[in-house]
């Protein structure tokens, strides 16, 4: 493999260490070296060198870190708060819950690190209500920063302030959107906001806010430590660094790896995951959790693990889920288990996706059944055309976007279905 | 500052910080919309009013979309047009489509819009999500959370206007619903503004619904009457029928786009089963019911009285226009000399009432009016209930002018009773309620539906009415016309007595 798809271990620097969550061995391992140096540093300084790191949003969306960061207005005489949104809830993701799992110290110091970057004197970890080792790992995490000077006031001596609060999700999907988390996080029901404004202008309790996920977090003590170049070597150069991926579905070996980004799919899949699980045959991909459009194994054959081959595919990379469906899957069973559980989570605010995801869902159960007819496909293609692209937030095209990968890349299997169920 | 946009290739000046959505309003262009609303804070929830903008790749919601310079905005393109179609195809499939049930229809937004971007065959065919029906909410409010499009104006006008927040959207996706919270009601003076401004037949007023269907009504543009804000309203009425229905209000500086359930109660006074219809005068038998006698006789009954009065007092209410009051005081202070003019007001401590929205304790559109008439004839007075004063006075005439909703004065009857002790009263009113009592005679009045003037509201600006229908009945008129007749029958009386 060349120098920039060489594995590197930087959210995973730490697996197979026991006792890897306790303070004492976090900083045995050089934790909290990174958050000196960075108190030492001018706050844009800090911006400045995530920006050149190339690091972008581990959540899905992939939006630049350093960047992101920039838009809180610095002239604001208002407080300022970050976000961690640990609200893991995209169907086939599990990587967050890995590095709570792992790290916590890891997501606690470059939420200290990031908070100085911008000013943010506070902040939340907003973690979904079903990790409940999690939270309690969060929450030891958080006393031990305390006790030992990286939390609170006056850090290190630097005369920099940061608290860190940890606050439990209630249950929905939506609030692993970032201003549903902020909605949610205000105590009020967990709907999306109106943008503009964006919350690093006007979010948490109306002051600029910024919302990052875990994963991105985590990474900013080895960017910090290590320096942007380094970072920068590892991936492609539009998707630097590493991430984790999660494979689940009819594999050997389902977990979570950290394997640089643009590596090349075929090998992950072959090689790190195992293959199929004996007996098994690959019928389709998807590379990003539930909303990214599925891949067949044909267009699998070349896909590398970064965010513009997979866009270029028609698909994402979203958070990283990469979920293996294997032929004995019927799609009709997993395009029905995919748009319910967007028509269950759909906040219902905007017309499109309340209504639609609910539609969809009728035409699915009904298809299910064999009540359906031919002319749904292309119904369904329509219903999720005008879901895309029509609403607050993107829950309307995490749904629209599978249902048509699905429709068109299975077509025949789907009409094919409907006639041996009325044969 | 201003910026230069195209909407449709059209050029327009656009101030920095408007909406492209405020910009069109204001210039009369089409972009349908259902949670926007001028009077609260945007939702942007409806998705309905997607425009084009040149250069950005998708369809934007013109209710949130802030102007830009050179921006050029298309609301008619064929991706608008089809992004109008199915956004109102969205909202329709769980709809009842119970629009011959419906008490909105003929006034709904989903009906017409289906009319103006729709017109497609619904292609929905599963069953639709069912939600409870005819809920009683609140004061004068049914709601139907199935009808409902889930466009939270409700919600907002409950957190924004009254800041009552009565009302919250409960469950999420297509489950979602509209109510109130456990063991609440909505119960404040405003509740019938959610039901003007829901745009569909969710919620409907438990006063006006299925007495008539919208489209045999009419509408003038008038003023409220209730109180001293006077809001700006629209009259239902069928003028073959000469019935009226309900008052809604329209925008204006006064009252933005609100008015009180109190208002609205104002169009109950002038149906004809309210109505005193004719003259009447009192029976020889004092202990019988009045007599309907024909209006020429009363007149000329008042005028032989006027001759013989020594003591002659004016009891004026200020639920009458500027032009009546000029003209009452021309004839009675400036050409007869009178000068006890007094004011008849309901208990000055309710008077001095404000609710921090519109509505008024001093319930009379014109209590600024009447001083101001007053002034004009020298006579200065400060607002006050002068009733007890004339009570106690020592006139052998006096010329009433009773409210025109009697329910507003708080002590009406008593003060009905009061006045018929007096030794001689020309009553002049237009509820048939003051029959119970017995006067020397009653005068048969015109209500302000009937009437074009003015009134002057607390601050002092002017309100102006306009006649919806003709009198109810042609024995009926205004305080102008009846002291016209006055006037000329004293002069033929005169000039008799000059030439004998």
């Amino acid at each position: 493999m060349p120098d920039n798809l060489t594995k590197v271990k930087i959210l995973t620097a730490f697996e197979g260490v026991p006792d890897s969550r306790t303070l004492t061995c976090y900083e045995a391992g050089g934790g909290y070296q990174a958050l000196r140096k960075a108190l030492a540093l001018p706050p844009s300084e800090i911006t400045a060198i995530v920006k050149a790191s190339g690091l972008r949003g581990r959540g899905g969306a992939g939006f630049p870190t350093g960047l992101k960061w920039s838009f809180v207005p610095q002239d604001s005489d208002m407080p300022k708060y970050l976000v961690c949104n640990n609200d893991e809830g995209e169907p086939g993701t599990f990587k967050d819950r890995y590095i709570c799992e792992l790290s916590p110290h890891m997501l606690v110091e470059g939420m200290a690190i990031s908070a100085r970057a911008f000013g943010a004197n506070k902040g939340y970890i907003y973690t979904r209500y079903e990790f409940f080792e999690e939270i309690a790992w969060l929450r030891t995490a958080i006393d031990e920063a305390y006790a030992a000077g990286y939390l609170g006031k006056n850090i290190l001596a630097s005369g920099f302030d940061f608290d860190l609060d940890h606050y439990e999700g209630a249950g929905a999907y939506i609030c692993g959107e970032e201003t549903g988390l902020l909605s949610s996080l205000e105590g009020k029901k967990g709907q999306p906001k109106l943008k503009p404004p964006f919350p690093a202008v006007s979010g948490y309790l109306g002051c600029p806010t910024i919302v990052n996920n875990t994963e991105t977090l985590a990474a900013v003590p080895w960017i910090i430590t290590h320096g942007a170049e380094a970072y920068r070597k590892i991936g492609t150069e539009k998707s630097a660094g590493t991430k984790l991926f999660c494979i689940s579905g009819h594999v050997q070996k389902p977990g979570v790896y950290e394997l640089p980004l643009g590596y090349p799919f075929m090998k992950f899949f072959a090689e790190e995951a195992g293959g199929m699980a004996a007996g098994r045959e690959l019928k389709g991909c998807i590379p990003g959790g539930a909303s990214a459009p599925i891949l067949t194994p044909a267009e699998l054959q070349d896909a590398t693990l970064d965010y513009e081959d997979l866009a270029a595919k028609g698909s994402m990379l979203g958070s990283g889920a990469v979920i293996i469906v294997d032929a004995e899957q019927p799609m009709v069973e997993l395009l029905k288990v995919v748009v319910d559980f967007f028509h269950h989570e759909s906040c219902g605010q905007c017309t499109p996706c309340r209504e639609g995801t609910g539609w969809l869902a009728n035409i699915m159960h009904a298809y299910v059944k064999g009540e359906g007819k031919e002319s749904d496909l292309p119904l369904m293609h329509n219903i999720s055309q005008q879901m895309m692209g029509r609403t607050i937030c993107a829950l309307s095209d995490a749904a629209a976007m599978p249902t048509q990968a699905i429709v068109q890349k299975y077509q025949d299997e789907l009409k094919n279905y409907l006639q041996a169920k009325a044969g | 500052m201003s910026i230069a946009i195209t909407i449709n290739e059209e050029e327009f000046t656009a101030e920095q910080g408007q909406t492209v959505m405020e910009l069109a309003q204001q210039h009369d262009i089409y972009i349908p919309h259902f949670c926007w609303h001028p009077g609260l804070s945007i939702a942007g929830v409806c998705r309905f009013c997607m425009v084009e903008v040149e250069g950005r790749p998708k369809l934007e919601i013109a209710c949130n979309l802030p102007v830009t310079a050179g921006m050029q905005v298309r609301t008619d393109s064929e991706p608008v047009q089809e992004a109008h179609k199915w956004a109102l195809e969205f909202h329709l499939i769980n709809h009842p489509l119970d629009c011959p049930i419906c008490d909105q229809a003929g006034e709904c937004g989903l009906q017409d819009y289906y009319m103006q971007v729709g017109k497609y065959q619904a292609q929905m065919t599963q069953a639709k999500v069912l939600k409870p029906k005819k809920l009683d909410v609140g004061v004068d409010l049914v709601l139907d959370t199935e009808r409902c499009i889930l466009c939270s104006r409700c919600v907002r006008f409950e957190d924004e206007v009254t800041k009552s927040g009565g009302l919250g959207i409960f469950d999420r996706g297509d489950r979602a619903i509209i109510g109130t919270y456990q063991n609440k009601r909505i119960e404040h003076n405003y509740t019938t503004n959610l039901v003007d401004i829901c745009p569909v037949g969710a919620f409907t007023s438990k006063d006006f619904r299925f007495k008539k269907r919208v489209w045999f009504t009419q509408e003038a543009q008038t003023v409220c009457p209730g109180c001293a804000t006077g809001c700006a309203i629209d009259l239902a009425f069928n003028a073959d029928l000469k019935r009226y229905y309900r008052i809604k209000p329209r925008f204006s500086e006064v009252n933005a786009h609100w008015m009180c359930n109190f208002g609205r109660g104002m169009y109950m006074h002038l149906n004809v089963e309210q109505r005193l219809l004719s003259a009447y005068s009192a029976a020889e038998d004092a202990h019988k019911p009045m007599l309907k006698t024909d209006t020429a006789h009363i007149v000329q009954a008042l005028a032989e009285q006027l001759q013989q009065a020594q003591q002659v007092a004016l009891l004026v209410t200020p639920q009458y226009t500027v032009e009546d009051y000029r003209a009452l005081l021309a004839f009675f202070v400036g050409k007869l000399g009178i000068r006890n003019v007094h004011q008849w007001r309901s208990r000055q401590e309710d008077t001095e009432k404000f609710d921090g929205v519109l509505w008024r304790g001093d319930q009379n559109p014109n209590s600024r009016g009447l001083l101001e008439v007053l002034a004009e004839f020298g006579i200065d007075k400060q607002q006050g209930n002068e009733f007890d004063t004339l009570a106690a006075g020592n006139y052998d005439l006096v010329i009433a002018l009773a409210p025109q909703v009697l329910a507003t004065f708080a002590d009406i009857e008593t003060d009905l009773q009061k006045l018929q002790e007096l030794p001689w009263v020309s009553l002049w009113a237009s509820a048939k309620q003051v029959l119970d009592y017995r006067y020397q005679q009653v005068l048969a009045l015109t209500c302000f539906a009937e009437q074009r003037g003015t009134y002057r509201n607390y601050a002092g600006v002017e309100r102006q009415l306009h006649a919806a229908t003709s009198p109810v009945s042609a024995e009926i008129m205004s305080i102008t016309a009846l002291v016209e007749k006055l006037a000329a029958c004293c002069k033929a009386q005169e000039d008799e007595h000059g030439s004998s």
